[in-house]
């Protein structure tokens, strides 16, 4: 296949009515004259399907279970009485089916007659084509309705206004048959349970909780728009601009989770639009469903803010001025020459961006490398997940996580640690939400009551409100317990594990028990040691967890921490356990992946390598540098001391992400030469010489790694809007800097990669086209990947048990600063919120909001709406009020999506010891009710984002 | 509190020290100074240095001794101490 492959004209996904039945067992079965076989389990309807025998059904879809209220997929089986429905009836061997029958016919025609008797002939998903009811009356030859037919949607039995309160979808209840595939979606997929059949026969209806849709408890997945057999829930999308005529199967470009999608689309080359956005039944990470910033929130990438010219200026205060490809990237490629020249090789350098594909950010760290012949090359993983990286690196041999999301399935003990996955990784979150309601037991462990500890249908066993900054005390202390009441496998630890002995006596020490840390982490004893307990004793436990862990002084610590606690107790290298990371961005792995650290090639290989060196020297033609660069940190403290003068930077909103913006600004307005691609001028690009316009993930050609090291295709619905492809303007940088890096197309880039990186050996754009995706490692063109890592050795050989000490944060409250502030994310808000933003997802979200615990609040005389100032010891900044018993009291809570809030005005210098990440998660802060200026900056925060749908 | 005032590479060196300062001092030492080499550039090492040659009291006397070994050290690998 070629690089187009994923392109075709519009073709909905086949549904084969019941979900795919995993067994072993087959068998085989007739239907209308077919012979298929089929697992054992797999439903008559499903069967029929396979076998390309098309039964009527209207209440099931492959998505869900079987319902089997409609009656419209009625069959009959030789030797059996009556007319079973199809699809609650399983696959029995040698069955014989007949799907076209006089009986069923006529009885499908009556059931069909029934449903138009209150469908409107004029309902419009009829006429666009999109709802099933046309088709299928065709089909079941009911054409004429002997009970007559309501003309218009005012003339059904009980009219009710179009509910067009979601910004993404409408509700047209004249057009519903109430067959409760929305319902059900919303339960079983979604696990929201927003949406109930109110009333019974022929008046039940549909309801969102007995109010509207914005109103109530949906969170605008879209489970229930795509499984609507008709157009009664709809997208305004596809109302206002009709149906696609081809799809093009890509990758959402927001968070780590990587769902695939199908975007439906209209038109030709510079003429194409997306209709919408249908998440893919085949996506490895998703498995068809998907969540309100992928389904919905695309509109960005048609923006009008978009900056498609390249723009340079001399100095920061000029205005910027329009320019073609060639003066940009000549004026970049000179200047950088330049300040080398007079500064040395060690004085620029690049960042890449989680947000770019894999290609675009081996380029970056090729140009740094070769072409700028330096390591001073980083990622805005930097501030999110290097923990991750260097901790399970060290414990277990490879920076990444060990599952793929669907051994969640197989999971009896979750333990969530410092992650929102309800939020920030909404996908995932409901395969979890699903396992859970099966009756899996889930641990929280995290400052804030998150909503898994208490939803519809699911609640956590244990809620361990863990202190800000005392992870690694927390961690050890379930170790402890487990260690010393001698839950943990021994077996395990001795066959699988090095420095056991050390380590077993280091956590057994009482200094590390429940009661001895009790002042440290605030979690009662007694609960920490019934959840160790648990955890201990699960069949399958596994951790999961997010930025909760890696942003604080101690991320790299406490990831280990829970590599051993996965050791200590077994629950490594197989099905249903494992240490997970929840990642941020799209490409946080990738980019990981792909060498962006400054003392790493790609696939994690230090730079001092001599033989790793030799493989790039040899294909680049450079001899490159042994020693480590600088890191994003290290970049701003260089740039303020003189040294480091200029940077590429791809994709990253540095001023507004970063920790301690004063210090960012000053070190940006400290270089003489700053490069922002960027896809908006975004706050960075205030301080930047030369802007370069970037691609929207809908132009981009490439393949992004999600946060189970599944390697995903991106495909282009439309050329790039800025006439180049990135990767093609980074190479463009090295040429004019007199080294040749040139590819004609993104999959040569894959391919080198390949034929550089082991754990890459096997990835192609070819073979990943058709086989669709793969999880690294891929040894060789035989794999198709690794979805579990660890089975039987490590990567390293034996598991590290590595003595994990406690060292508190030297941030810590103080008379002058005694709240402890920490940072999350919001469903419907994206990071800094660029896109988002952009999008209607803002009628969700409109601005940060403080969440502070009413003790707190009521000392300080503070309401639940009052704008507050928020003061730490190097800035402050204003935003509302939200009075909330979330909080644990001493501790108060934001998001950071809003520029204008600006939370990380108030977050200092400190990091993480190993990785220099961030130490978002813990500031100690003062917060009292806000004063003029402050007022005014939330005015302006308040203005309305102007938005595409 | 640490930080505001004093040279980077004396917070972030202080830092990683501290992380290893329940070890046995010569072990501590070699611990920090392998981390130092691993992950610093180098002209932050030399920086280091610069401050150690010059007295910086904000030192913790662990990354003093760890900078000492600076210059024994190839760059390595991967760091085969941890905390
Ligand atoms: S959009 Fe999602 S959450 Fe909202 S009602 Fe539909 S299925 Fe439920
Ligand atoms: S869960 Fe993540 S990857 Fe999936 S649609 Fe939502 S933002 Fe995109
Ligand atoms: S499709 Fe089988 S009963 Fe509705």
């Amino acid at each position: 296949m070629t690089a187009t492959a994923g392109q075709s004209i519009w073709d909905p996904e086949v549904d084969f009515g019941t979900p795919a039945v995993r067994a072993a067992d087959t068998v085989s079965v007739t239907i209308d004259g077919h012979q298929v076989d089929v697992p054992a389990g797999t439903s008559v309807l499903r069967a029929a399907t396979e076998a390309g025998v098309t039964i009527p059904k209207l209440c099931a879809t492959d998505s869900l279970k079987a319902f089997g209220s409609c009656r419209m997929c009625l069959v009959e089986v030789d030797g059996a009485k009556g007319v079973p429905a199809s699809c609650t009836t399983p696959c029995a061997d040698g069955m014989v089916v007949s799907t076209q029958t006089d009986t069923v016919r006529d009885l499908r025609r009556n059931v069909m007659e029934l449903y138009l008797s209150d469908h409107p002939e004029d309902c419009d998903g009829c006429a666009r084509g999109n709802c099933e009811i046309q088709a299928l009356a065709v089909q079941v030859d009911a054409a004429e309705v002997r009970y007559g037919r309501p003309e218009t949607r005012a003339d059904v039995a009980h009219p009710q206004p179009i509910d067009l309160s979601n910004p993404y979808f409408a509700f047209d209840d004249s057009a519903c048959i109430v067959c409760s595939r929305c319902v059900r979606a919303c339960a079983d997929i979604q696990g929201t349970f927003a949406l109930t059949v109110e009333g019974r026969g022929f008046d039940s209806k549909i309801s969102a909780g007995g109010t509207d849709f914005m109103s109530s408890e949906c969170v605008s997945c879209g489970a229930c728009v795509q499984a609507c057999p008709t157009s009664a829930l709809q997208e305004k999308s596809v109302v206002a601009l009709g149906m696609p005529t081809r799809s093009v199967e890509t990758t959402c470009a927001y968070c780590g989770v990587g769902c695939s999608f199908r975007a439906d689309v209209q038109g030709e080359g510079d003429d194409s639009r997306v209709v919408r956005m249908v998440p893919s039944k085949n996506g490895g990470a998703n498995e068809g469903h998907s969540c309100v910033k992928g389904r919905f929130a695309y509109g960005y990438a048609a923006h009008k803010d978009r900056q498609l010219s390249p723009m340079v200026r001399d100095t920061i205060d000029d205005e910027w001025r329009e320019v073609s490809w060639d003066e940009a990237i000549a004026t970049v490629a000179d200047g950088f020459k330049a300040l080398q020249a007079e500064h040395g090789v060690g004085s620029i350098g690049g960042i890449s961006s989680s947000r770019c594909t894999n290609e675009e950010v081996y380029v970056v760290q090729k140009l740094v490398r070769a072409a700028f012949g330096n390591n001073n090359i980083d990622t805005c993983a930097r501030v999110c997940h290097s923990p991750t990286g260097y901790g399970l690196k060290q414990t277990f041999g490879t920076s990444a996580g060990t599952q793929d999301f669907k051994s969640v399935e197989k999971t009896d003990v979750v333990l969530l640690i410092g992650a929102n996955p309800t939020d920030a990784h909404p996908v995932f979150a409901s395969r979890m939400k699903r396992r859970l309601r099966e009756g899996a037991r889930l641990i929280v462990a995290d400052p804030r009551r998150i909503d898994l500890v208490r939803s519809p249908h699911v609640e956590a066993a244990f809620h361990l409100p863990v202190l800000p900054g005392s992870n690694v005390a927390f961690v050890n202390a379930m170790a402890h317990v487990i260690v010393t009441e001698g839950l943990h496998d021994e077996e395990f630890v001795r066959a699988r594990c090095e420095d056991a002995e050390e380590y077993l006596a280091f956590i057994a020490d009482p200094v590390h028990s429940p009661e001895a840390t009790v002042d440290i982490t605030g979690i009662p004893p007694e609960d920490l040691r019934a959840a160790a307990r648990l955890f201990g004793e699960a069949g399958n436990a596994a951790i999961y967890y997010g930025l909760g862990v890696t942003e604080h002084s101690q991320g790299s610590t406490m990831v280990m921490g829970m590599a051993n606690l996965a050791m200590v107790t077994g629950n490594i290298g197989r099905d249903g356990v494992g240490v997970n990371p929840l990642r941020g961005q799209n490409n946080v792995q990738g980019s990981c992946d792909m060498g962006s650290f400054p003392h790493e090639f790609p696939g994690y290989r230090h730079v001092s390598q001599d033989d790793v060196r030799a493989i790039y020297e040899d294909l680049w033609g450079k001899t490159l540098d042994p020693q480590p660069g600088l890191r994003i940190p290290n970049m701003f403290d260089s740039a303020l001391a003189g040294t480091f003068r200029g940077v590429y930077i791809q994709g990253e909103d540095i001023a507004q992400s970063d920790p301690n913006t004063q210090h960012v600004e000053a070190a940006l307005r400290a270089m003489d030469l700053v490069v922002v691609q960027d896809l908006f001028l975004n706050e960075t690009a205030r301080f930047a010489h030369v802007f370069l316009p970037g691609t929207s993930f809908l132009e981009k050609d490439g393949t992004f790694t999600n946060a189970e090291r599944r390697i995903n295709r991106v495909r282009p619905v439309f050329a790039s809007k800025v006439g180049r492809d990135e990767w093609d303007i980074t190479c463009a940088i090295g040429r004019a800097m007199g080294y040749d890096m040139s590819y004609a197309h993104p999959s040569e880039i894959m391919d080198e990669i390949a034929a550089t990186t082991p754990t890459f050996a096997g990835v192609s754009f070819a073979r990943l086209d058709e086989v669709g995706s793969m999880q690294w490692p891929v040894y060789d063109d035989s794999s198709t990947g690794t979805p579990i890592m660890h089975i039987g050795e490590f990567v390293r050989g034996k598991g590290r048990l590595i003595e994990t000490v406690f060292v508190p944060t030297t941030e810590r409250s103080t008379r002058r600063f005694p709240l402890i502030l920490t940072t999350g994310r919001i469903l419907s808000q994206y990071n800094v919120g660029a896109q988002t933003r952009r999008t209607a997802n803002n009628t969700w979200h409109p601005e940060d909001v403080l969440e502070i615990h009413p003790a707190d609040a009521e000392v300080r005389g503070i309401a639940t709406g009052d704008l507050v100032d928020l003061s730490s010891r190097v800035g402050s900044t204003t935003l509302r009020a939200m009075v909330s018993e979330r909080m644990p009291p001493g501790v108060v809570y934001t998001t950071f999506h809003h520029p204008v809030t600006g939370a990380n005005v108030v977050t200092t210098e400190n990091s993480d010891w190993a990785t220099n990440c961030p130490e978002y998660k813990v500031t100690a802060v003062q917060v009292g009710v806000a004063n003029q200026r402050g007022d005014a900056a939330v005015a302006q925060a308040r203005e309305p984002v102007e938005t595409h749908a | 509190m640490s930080g505001a005032g004093i040279a980077p590479e004396a917070r972030l060196g202080n830092d990683i020290a501290r992380q290893f300062a329940h070890l046995a001092p010569n072990r501590a030492a070699e611990a920090i100074a392998v981390h130092l080499e691993t992950f610093w550039d180098p002209s932050m090492r030399r920086r280091l240095e610069a401050l150690v040659a010059a007295g910086d009291d904000s030192l913790d006397p662990l990354l003093v001794d760890a900078a000492g070994r600076l210059a024994t050290h190839a760059s390595r690998a991967e760091p085969d101490a941890q905390p």
